[in-house]
């Protein structure tokens, strides 16, 4: 079990948290023309790496905010956690 | 605020689990409160409004987790970055609501009916909640609260006492069976009363 540092609530239990994703995924502009590529990339492809990685996670049995997360996808260790508006 | 309350159907009154040759006084406490209002309080993003200059019922809100103010008859609870659950017993607190939030800064959405509020007063509370709820209760004090989960159930604490130990613990009102009958089977071990 994890032990997440919501940066609003302070360290809570993993129990309390779902995942959200890949935090350094960009949407692609609004207006702009897409390729299909470009939108399946953006949807469906996502990196798998080993090792340290970004990530949003929701605090949604707890004060209901997103926020990042830099963890260790092998070890689990969480580095740090930070506001969304705020660099990790 | 409705007429039937969340748990009328299965909340007993006595003595149930392991009471036997223990002084009742001296046991856990369960018990529905009923009539409260409650109201989820959210700053909009675009308000400009100084919070310190607002107060509810003369209570000011909260600005951090895990705090509450409270006076008498109403708590502020801390639930989020600049959203807060008004609990009070006082009949006018709507009233007093509209008057200092006005709609141009914060949503106002009264969620009594939808809430099963149960408290649980005395001997072992803190140790009732441990068995299905990861909070800290070991440094969780008297008018702290928390959104958090009891197995697997979404629920609000506040800690309105500490001697007795005394929570309040709220939960949607469609959990509100489920979630009672979660905190009577914890308590079977050490005996409580249903009042």
């Amino acid at each position: 079990m994890l032990e997440i540092k919501c940066p609003y609530c302070g360290k809570r239990s993993q129990n309390e948290f779902s995942y959200g994703g890949d935090a350094n995924l960009k949407r692609p502009e609004l207006g702009k023309e897409v390729s299909d590529k470009v939108w399946d990339d953006f949807v469906y492809y996502r990196s798998n790496p080993k090792g340290k990685h970004s990530e949003l996670w929701h605090h949604v049995s707890g004060c209901r905010q997103w926020f990042k997360v830099s963890r260790n996808t092998a070890t689990h260790e969480i580095f740090k956690t930070s506001k969304l508006d705020e660099e990790l | 605020m409705t007429g039937v309350s969340s748990l009328q159907s299965f909340h007993k009154k006595g003595l149930f689990g392991d009471h036997h040759k223990k002084n009742e006084s001296s046991l856990l406490k369960i018990s529905e409160i009923k009539g409260l209002s409650i109201v989820q309080i959210a700053q909009y993003k675009r308000s400009k409004i100084q919070l310190k200059e607002i107060q509810i019922d003369g209570v000011k809100f909260p600005l951090s987790s895990p705090n509450v103010e409270y006076n008498e008859k109403t708590r502020i609870l801390w639930s989020g970055p600049k959203t807060w659950l008004i609990v009070s017993s006082k009949k006018s607190i709507d009233q007093a609501i509209q008057e200092k939030c006005s709609s141009e800064n914060f949503a106002v959405t009264d969620i009594s009916h939808s809430r099963a509020v149960i408290q649980i007063k005395g001997f072992k509370a803190g140790e009732i909640l441990k068995k299905g709820c990861p909070i800290d209760f070991n440094n969780f004090k008297r008018n702290n609260c928390a959104g958090t989960i009891f197995q697997g159930i979404n629920i609000v604490i506040d800690k309105t006492e500490d001697e007795p130990e005394t929570f309040n613990l709220f939960a949607l009102r469609s959990f509100g069976e489920s979630f009672y009958h979660d905190i009577a089977d914890a308590a079977l071990e050490y005996g409580y009363v249903g009042i």
